[in-house]
């Protein structure tokens, strides 16, 4: 079966005539399966926005092979271009009106029949929006009508690069909610950005991380779980000098609040009691969690 | 080709003269720049030729280099939209991501300029006629053979343009202003350019519009260099262009290769 993507030793390196060179992408290998959600996590400069740009053959990538669709993404790109879009930052040509940018973009396309720009309008719910000027929409109603542009062409996979960054809660939900409900609908491939662990749990089938230009660790939210050392963790309020704290456990102190890394939360919380009592720390209060993907991030973020 | 495929490729081109059409109809400035410049420079040159008691034909002369001027600094300027449009948007990577080539993207901006620049070009002439009894002495063929030639020199201009925005980025946003002005310095907008030192007369000769004007200012008894100023325009016009969009192609690539797409987006 044909792959959505596949990269192979994709190296990416920004060359300028005045500042140093800059290594954004080191190797990469990546499969992305047809049909599903695939997450690309990772911190602030890692190369998530290099790597989905390349992807979509908007950047040529100093080194490495692209298939997107089977095709080669550099010696098909014309054809490529016609069965993939992607959403990037909420940016629309300046001046133009919500209607009319849509439309540019689907002649862009040679999709002359309006139905389909009206049908995108509706699928987004900009109706109320379309006659107004791009620039005066709110950044949740500039973000539907990047995606709408995006759903244009019908494109069989989709990049979307960190899709509700700045959005409030409430609009970034609505959001999330239209990428799986047009998932399903259309049956494409997503490849998405973002620092949203939440996001990326409940949007993605398949999540990589990527850190320094390298993928360095990629499997479904449950598989990248056990990465961490520790599966579960207990997060206590302590009362008490907490300067020479010595436990049997790695842990985190923020202020009166310690979270203890554990494989086994309920056997281990009394033996951790007993041990703050003997150094004569007072439990306040105590709480059991599993670890989440944001643990995940933040340990292959911090490279231990 | 079939149909279907015809039909994609004119909608390609069409998207740009669309867009450019949606950015006139919005924005006031656009038909500000496309009527109030232009009548500005015609009657203050028309009125400075009257001061100086200029002759009917060295008036004409300095008529048809305004009207020069201002018909491709016109048309010219919605050719480089389709770079400094999305430079400023910093949406220039859902263009590139798009499957249309750059020669159709230039192609449908250059067909709304051409249209901008026509009418202009009419209006300048009307008003010319009317308040210095500026007459066409050329016939119709000739007329038409001088509008296309220098509306090509605008999208020659144009593609330029763009092409130092893909190489230089918003550095190259002045250029998208000045260039035009910069090429009429050499080409003998108002003088004819025997008069310029050398090497600035050979490089004069370098550029179509000079050839396009000598040609139209022919018609009205003033002498050329060459005795076929149209061929050799149009020789130069054809040259310039195939060049210049193997360069834009080029240019873009290598944009693409140096991550400048992405500045310019974000």
């Amino acid at each position: 079966m044909v792959k959505a993507v596949e990269c192979r030793d994709v190296w990416m390196v920004y060359r300028t005539f005045i500042e140093k060179d800059t290594v954004a992408l080191r190797g990469v290998d990546l499969d992305v399966e047809d049909g599903i959600i695939f997450g690309l996590l990772g911190p602030n400069g890692a190369g998530k926005t290099t790597l989905i740009s390349i992807l979509a053959t908007i950047l040529i990538p100093t080194r490495g092979e692209v298939r997107v669709l089977g095709m080669d993404a550099f010696k098909n790109t014309r054809k490529v271009r016609e069965r993939i879009n992607i959403s990037s930052g909420v940016r629309m040509p300046w001046g133009m009106k919500v209607y009319e940018c849509l439309r540019f973009y689907a002649m862009c396309y040679g999709i002359t029949d309006k139905k389909v720009v009206e049908d995108v309008i509706s699928e987004f719910e900009l109706e109320e929006h379309r006659n107004k000027r791009f620039d005066d929409l709110s950044t949740g109603n500039k973000q539907k009508a990047n995606l709408a542009r995006a759903f244009l062409n019908n494109p069989e996979v989709v990049f979307l690069d960190e899709p509700t960054a700045n959005l409030d809660p409430d609009m970034a939900k609505r959001i999330r909610e239209m990428i799986l409900r047009i998932k399903d609908e259309r049956d494409i491939t997503i490849v998405l950005t973002t620092h949203n662990m939440k996001e990326a749990e409940l949007l993605c089938d398949r999540i990589a991380f990527i850190k320094d230009g390298r993928i360095v660790a990629e499997g479904t939210s449950e598989e990248l779980k056990r990465y961490t050392k520790t599966s579960e963790r207990v997060i206590l309020k302590v009362r008490g000098n907490v300067d020479k704290l010595n436990l049997p456990y790695p842990f985190k102190l923020d202020g009166n609040s310690l979270t203890v890394f554990v494989e086994d939360a309920e056997k281990a919380l009394p033996s951790i009691v007993v041990k703050l009592a003997e150094q004569g720390i007072n439990v306040e209060s105590a709480k059991m969690e599993e670890v989440t993907l944001e643990d995940v991030f933040i340990e292959l973020a911090e490279g231990s | 080709m079939s149909s279907s495929s015809l039909q994609k490729v004119l909608s390609e081109i069409l998207a740009f003269a669309y867009r450019n059409y949606a950015l006139t109809k919005n924005e006031f400035y656009a038909i500000f720049e496309m009527l109030f410049w232009p009548m500005i420079s015609l009657i203050s040159v028309g009125l400075l030729g009257e001061f100086l008691y200029l002759e009917k034909d060295a008036v004409a002369f300095i008529i048809i280099g305004v009207i020069t001027l201002s018909v491709i600094q016109i048309a010219q300027i919605d050719v480089t939209y389709v770079m400094l449009l999305d430079m400023w948007s910093m949406s220039l990577k859902y263009i590139i991501v798009t499957p249309t080539p750059f020669y159709r993207m230039v192609t449908g901006a250059w067909l709304f300029g051409s249209l901008r620049g026509f009418i202009s070009l009419v209006l300048l002439i009307l008003l010319s006629a009317w308040l210095f009894g500026f007459t066409l002495s050329l016939p119709l063929t000739a007329m038409a053979a001088f509008v296309l030639g220098i509306l090509l020199s605008a999208l020659l201009i144009g593609i330029f343009n763009c092409i130092l925005i893909l190489v230089f980025g918003r550095r190259a946003e002045i250029f998208a202003w000045t260039l035009s002005a910069i090429v009429m310095l050499f080409c003998g907008i108002y003088y004819p350019i025997t008069i310029l030192p050398e090497p600035f007369r050979t490089l004069g000769l370098l550029i179509p519009i000079t050839h396009y004007l000598e040609f139209f200012r022919s018609f009205y008894g003033f002498q050329t260099v060459f005795p076929d100023p149209l061929a050799i325009a149009i020789v130069e016009t054809v040259t310039y262009l195939a060049l210049l969009l193997v360069v834009a192609e080029i240019s873009m690539l290598r944009a693409r290769k140096t991550g400048l797409v992405l500045k310019l987006s974000d």
